[in-house]
């Protein structure tokens, strides 16, 4: 196969994805290796991954229920999802922003598309998100009861959404950090930032009773994170309204992601 | 059939001073029109034009600095030309930096198929090459340990041992292979030779200018980004003997002198001396 390499090349979609497809070991085995080598030496080995979000819940829990008198059974799922998923959302900024450095040898070595190296973090970090979503799962089925299955299905669909966000974020956050290396700090504010924005710990009535409603309309974090709890904790489908914001402000964000990943991926290595 | 073409094919860096541009600068220099830290343009290759057709074992010599590696790295498609145009027909297998990717608590086996992933290849075929592997290796046991108990040598040749262990259509083989005792060493270059035999098209980057001419039909020098003679590797490779010898001999100190006052200009950091690297080839050499 002829490989041309000039200025004016142009992949298409369709060959930039085969190009994916076929390094596909390749990626995996970095997934692993990932998953792996974090916990090699530990006594608890994965379960640390669910300790941390597991051990928050508790604490808050008892707070909450003790200072504001919520109703734990419901209250405990909920921190749980919101908990998980902000760890998620989280890791695919922080470590997107390290995307590159840590892959930079590979990179050097052989040519591979360059959104191998966020889809690596995000999926590293998807698999710890699920693990704890299937706790709360759990919880949910054993705190509430089963009135959530005919919902259930709606989860794929969902999740497929988070995962695009984190790609999109891990995708956005690789090239910025490529060209302005304090991204990572300022991220790491920006995030603690984000989080007291973002109905992750408090419920979103506390919100909506102050009219303060658009905070979780134009925010693609707090969209989609009722998008998540919704089908979870209560079995509802979504509104439209929510479906339609969540949709709206996650298709930004990846075009966003888009526009800059794929403007930039060809001269990224000379920023390394 | 494997070949690669080079139009007019030129890299340029932009580099900075400083490592990285931060945030802070990047604002100041928005604000005011000024920066402390102004980019500086490497002309790391220019106009290069080349055929190289399958068959073809291409030495490549230049001093350090000159852009062999950055040639190589652009044959490979890790660096984008910045005009010009190459094209490579055939499946390229690079021996450039092979310490890469090793996961230190996992045993031998496991880093034999791990690297095998890397270097692209399937599960089911790096387990049909794994026992090769390990038996070149020489490692028996030390293989079922995790390496990171490893010695640097031992490590030197598992990784030398799965990094060689592919069918190449296209080799591009980077200097300093040089593997664990000599003993080893010996063998590494016997499989070196071997793979370049499978291979049908060879670009080889090396100071040793012994092993060039036995292994090469065709050579280039390379002298600061541009092709400054090509053809027969014995032609060539003696012009450049004798061009490094007269600088060794103090004939051509001052066109040294300038080099390096341009190389550091450049922002290239001559982190070797271009004096031992002379005597390095010349004693391989004779």
């Amino acid at each position: 196969m002829e490989v041309v390499n000039s200025p004016d090349t142009r992949i298409g979609a369709a060959e930039y994805l085969s190009g994916i497809w076929r390094s596909r070991y390749f990626w995996l085995s970095l997934v692993r290796m990932d998953l792996r080598s974090r916990y090699r030496r530990s006594a608890l080995g994965i379960g640390w991954s669910l300790l941390q979000p597991l051990a928050m819940t508790c604490v808050l829990c008892v707070v909450f229920s003790t200072m504001f008198g919520v109703d734990v059974r419901t209250y405990g799922a909920y921190l749980l999802i919101g908990l998980s998923f902000w760890q998620f959302i989280s890791n695919c900024v922080l470590q997107g922003c390290r995307a590159f450095q840590a892959a930079e040898a590979y990179i050097r070595q052989m040519p591979q598309p360059m959104l191998i190296y966020p889809l690596r973090v995000v999926l590293a970090s998807g698999f710890h998100f699920l693990l704890s979503l299937g706790l709360a799962l759990l919880m949910v089925w054993i705190l509430i009861g089963f009135g959530n299955l005919p919902a259930l299905p709606l989860i794929v669909p969902v999740l497929l959404m988070v995962f695009l966000l984190g790609l999109a974020l891990a995708m956005i956050f690789s090239v910025v950090n490529a060209y302005f290396p304090d991204t990572q700090h300022l991220s790491e504010v920006g995030l603690s930032m984000a989080f007291y924005l973002t109905p992750v710990i408090y419920t979103k009535e506390l919100l909506t009773q102050r009219k303060m409603d658009w905070l979780i309309d134009i925010n693609p974090l707090a969209n989609a994170l009722e998008l998540l709890r919704a089908p979870i904790l209560y079995g509802d489908l979504p509104s439209l309204w929510r479906l339609g914001m969540a949709s709206g402000t996650i298709g930004l964000v990846c075009l966003i992601a888009y526009a800059l990943f794929f403007s930039r991926q060809r001269t990224l290595i000379f920023r390394l | 059939m494997a070949y690669i073409r080079l139009e007019n094919a030129s890299l340029t860096f932009q580099m900075r001073r400083l490592a990285k541009l931060g945030f802070k600068d990047y604002v100041v220099k928005q604000l005011f029109r000024r920066s402390k830290n102004p980019p500086i343009e490497v002309r790391a290759l220019q106009n290069i034009n080349l055929n190289i057709e399958a068959g073809t074992r291409l030495g490549v010599v230049g001093h350090n600095g000159a852009g062999k590696s950055t040639f190589l790295k652009l044959l490979a498609g890790v660096y984008p030309v910045t005009s010009g145009r190459v094209v490579v027909n055939g499946r390229v297998s690079s021996l450039f930096d092979i310490n890469v990717g090793f996961e230190w608590e996992a045993n031998g086996w496991e880093n034999i198929e791990f690297r095998g992933l890397l270097q692209g290849e399937t599960p089911k075929s790096i387990r049909a090459k794994a026992q090769e592997i390990a038996e070149f290796s020489e490692l028996g046991d030390f293989l079922n340990g995790p390496i990171r108990h490893y010695s640097a040598g031992m490590l030197v040749r598992l990784a030398f041992s799965v990094a060689t262990a592919v069918e190449p259509e296209i080799l591009l083989v980077d200097e300093s292979l040089s593997a664990g005792d000599l003993a080893f060493q010996t063998k590494a270059k016997k499989r070196i030779h071997q793979l370049c035999d499978r291979a049908e098209l060879v670009v080889m980057v090396s100071h040793d200018l012994g092993a060039l001419e036995s292994l090469c039909n065709r050579a280039i020098w390379l002298h600061k980004g541009q092709i400054r003679m090509q053809g027969d590797p014995c032609d060539v490779l003696e012009a450049y003997r004798e061009y490094q010898t007269n600088k060794g001999n103090g004939e051509a100190q001052q066109q040294e002198a300038a080099d390096t006052a341009e190389k550091v200009d450049e922002g290239d950091s001559p982190s070797e001396s271009e004096q031992p690297t002379v005597d390095f080839c010349e004693k391989r050499a004779a």
